[in-house]
């Protein structure tokens, strides 16, 4: 029971870094540069649901309406910054770039926003919906799941199949695949790269502005610096799932956020080493199969 | 403008050498003669000193061999730790410590051979990724594993090292020059190991991996031992700053601090020998001139780090014809092109 129940928060946590991850690998599909500054867009998406909240109160559809445009805007910005100009540069400059685009942005959050901790209001008053439940030997067990849990991955497969209708039946999908696909060809049969580029990035770092703000809804807590960490989750996902693979990215998210549940909660002192276990599972996805481990055949990164 | 001070310091290499080694020795005398609060300029420049130090081995994995190390500070972690903890817990401080720096850098070079054992096959970001999350594995482990490292307090009360029976060398001025010699030795060293065989393998590498496969070059075996070089000074300039500064705690070594050398290597220039030493000076410089502006002071670095990698992306040591430059090859080339047709018009 203990351990379904592990599982459970595990999926549901890794729901949200599967929302990441397929933001994350939306971008580097489209733009084909990493970024390091995911992260700091998952922070500015969340942060924009904190003012959101403060100004307009508690709307949990319209506060991720908000994250997403907030987190797109950043990723205008990002894009021109960083992506425009060594888009056939090699790779290293636009990453460096990003990397002080996301220092740019970390500090000048904790600037405006503050360094302390911030808190978003609780939603659904904490209630649990109980699966099952049995008492052995005296123990009371059950299993169950939160409202926002299932609001969460309620919101993530809402949004995975919008997204996937979106790329696989509307003309701007097609073209946008048409570009992460081949650049150059993409361009030869008409298709404006340039802005296509653009609308992806965006749409993958709104995606990220939606994740900052469950992730801030699962924690109950927001602060500048948490970027950091919620970025490198993201990356590993990604690479985990095979790079611009994006339903592969959403199973690495998923696959990572169990382990690093079951990994607490099997793993005596586990809570310090939660973020360890992520990148131990990277590392040997990796080291098994090179090119991650939810690639198709035949990719080649 | 830059193509002449290029070649100004092509011409006299060595006098210029020789009056900027000059420069790094007497530099601290007269500061610490003339200036008021001299402890604390000699501070900046013994920092400065160790991130010649971490720059020049991030430069040799990523410069010259072209794999990509974003996770350097797990490296200066283990070195420093190791450095620490031998002092601190087998008393190998005092006169003893002069055997410990070494043992860092080889337990170091240890750990940078079982990050590279792994990751041969892995290639650019994937590599990437890999260091990063060895670097992250690394300091949670030391802040959590309390019995050994003391957890998230650190290493407290280190044991000064000594120097010819002197033990007051934890004056920042002592300090200066022990940590000057090794910066020469690794500067020494790594110029003979660039103008070796095996400096050359690497530079194949960089160039084409394949390439200089086919002549014989061992691949796996040279970007382990690229690596394990790299790795063994990091962990030499941690052991010394552990000395130094007797107190060090994980979170010292957080992801930024291994992508502030990376900043160090690339705004001064990769592959080069002297672009780590003005990378580290100008990002230690700058960040110390904008101490004033308080909390702005890393807004205003991190514009200069996208300011350099729009206007001079080969950093400022770097040749703009070399292959890390980019987009300058584009430009030359299409100014060749324009100058071929202009000739074949004529």
């Amino acid at each position: 029971m203990y351990v379904l129940q592990q599982l459970l928060n595990g999926i549901c946590q890794g729901s949200i870094y599967a929302l990441m991850a397929i933001g994350y690998a939306m971008i580097y599909g489209i733009v084909g540069l990493v970024t390091f500054t995911y992260g700091e867009i998952i922070m500015m998406g969340s942060f924009s649901a904190f003012y959101y909240f403060m100004a307009f109160g508690d709307n949990l559809v319209l506060s991720l309406i908000c994250g997403f445009a907030t987190a797109a805007l950043v990723g205008i910005v990002v894009h021109k910054v960083c992506y425009q100009r060594f888009l056939d540069a090699p790779r290293h400059i636009s990453l460096i770039c990003t990397i002080g685009m996301s220092m740019l942005i970390k500090n000048l959050a904790i600037i405006v926003f503050g360094s302390t901790m911030k808190g978003l209001p609780i939603f659904f008053e904490g209630k649990t919906l109980v699966l099952a439940e049995k008492t052995v030997e005296g123990f009371h067990q059950q299993l169950s799941l939160t409202y926002l849990q299932i609001v969460v991955i309620v919101t993530v497969i809402v949004l995975a199949i919008a997204l996937s209708l979106f790329l696989n039946k509307t003309r701007t999908g097609v073209r946008l695949r048409a570009v992460s696909q081949d650049r150059k060809a993409a361009a030869l049969v008409g298709v404006n790269v340039k802005n296509t580029t653009l609308l992806g990035n965006c749409i993958g770092c709104g995606f990220g502005g939606v994740a900052g703000i469950l992730l801030g809804l699962y924690y109950n807590s927001i602060i500048p610096t948490m970027g950091g960490a919620a970025g490198m989750k993201a990356f590993s996902s990604v690479v985990i799932g095979g790079l611009s693979n994006i339903p592969g990215a959403a199973l690495g998210g998923i696959s990572i956020g169990v382990i690093e549940n079951l990994g607490i909660a099997f793993i005596p002192n586990g809570s310090g080493y939660r973020d360890v276990f992520a990148f131990v599972f990277l590392i040997i996805a990796l080291v098994i199969k090179p090119e991650g481990l939810f690639a198709k055949r035949g990719n080649n990164a | 403008m830059m193509e002449k001070i290029k070649a100004f310091l092509k011409k006299y290499q060595l006098i210029v050498l020789i009056v900027v080694g000059i420069l790094f020795v007497v530099a601290p005398l007269i500061i610490n003669g003339t200036v008021k609060k001299s402890n604390y300029v000699i501070d900046i420049m013994v920092r400065i000193l160790f991130y010649i130090i971490f720059a020049s081995s991030l430069n040799v994995i990523n410069g010259y061999s072209g794999q990509f190390n974003i996770g350097h500070a797990g490296f200066m972690l283990i070195g420093s730790y190791t450095g620490a903890l031998l002092a601190t817990k087998l008393g190998m401080g005092g006169p003893w410590y002069w055997l410990a720096i070494p043992i860092a850098g080889l337990v170091t070079a240890l750990a940078g051979l079982l990050v590279a054992l792994p990751t041969l096959k892995l290639r650019g970001i994937y590599l990437a990724i890999v260091t990063l999350g060895f670097s992250e594995i690394i300091r949670i482990v030391a802040m959590n594993w309390t019995a050994v490292t003391n957890g998230p307090l650190g290493v407290k009360n280190i044991p000064k090292v000594w120097l010819f029976g002197i033990s007051k060398t934890s004056s920042p001025l002592v300090m200066y020059y022990i940590v000057f010699a090794f910066v020469i030795l690794c500067l020494y060293t790594t110029y003979k190991v660039i103008n070796s065989r095996v400096g050359r393998a690497w530079m194949s590498i960089r160039e084409d991996s394949a390439a200089s496969m086919s002549l014989g070059v061992e691949v796996g075996k040279y970007k382990a031992i690229n690596f394990m070089y790299g790795a063994f000074w990091a962990g030499i300039g941690g052991a010394l700053m552990a000395v130094y500064y007797r107190f060090i705690s994980a979170d010292m070594f957080i992801v930024d601090e291994g992508f502030n050398v990376l900043a160090m290597v690339i705004l001064g220039g990769q592959g080069t020998l002297v672009g780590p030493i003005i990378g580290a000076v100008m990002v230690n410089m700058i960040t110390e001139f904008f101490r004033f502006a308080d909390e702005f002071r890393l807004v205003f670095y991190a514009i200069l780090i996208i300011m350099m990698m729009w206007m001079r992306p080969q950093g400022l040591a770097g040749a703009s014809n070399s292959v890390l430059a980019g987009k300058q090859i584009k430009k030359n080339d299409k100014k060749k092109s324009k100058h071929a047709a202009k000739k074949e018009r004529v």
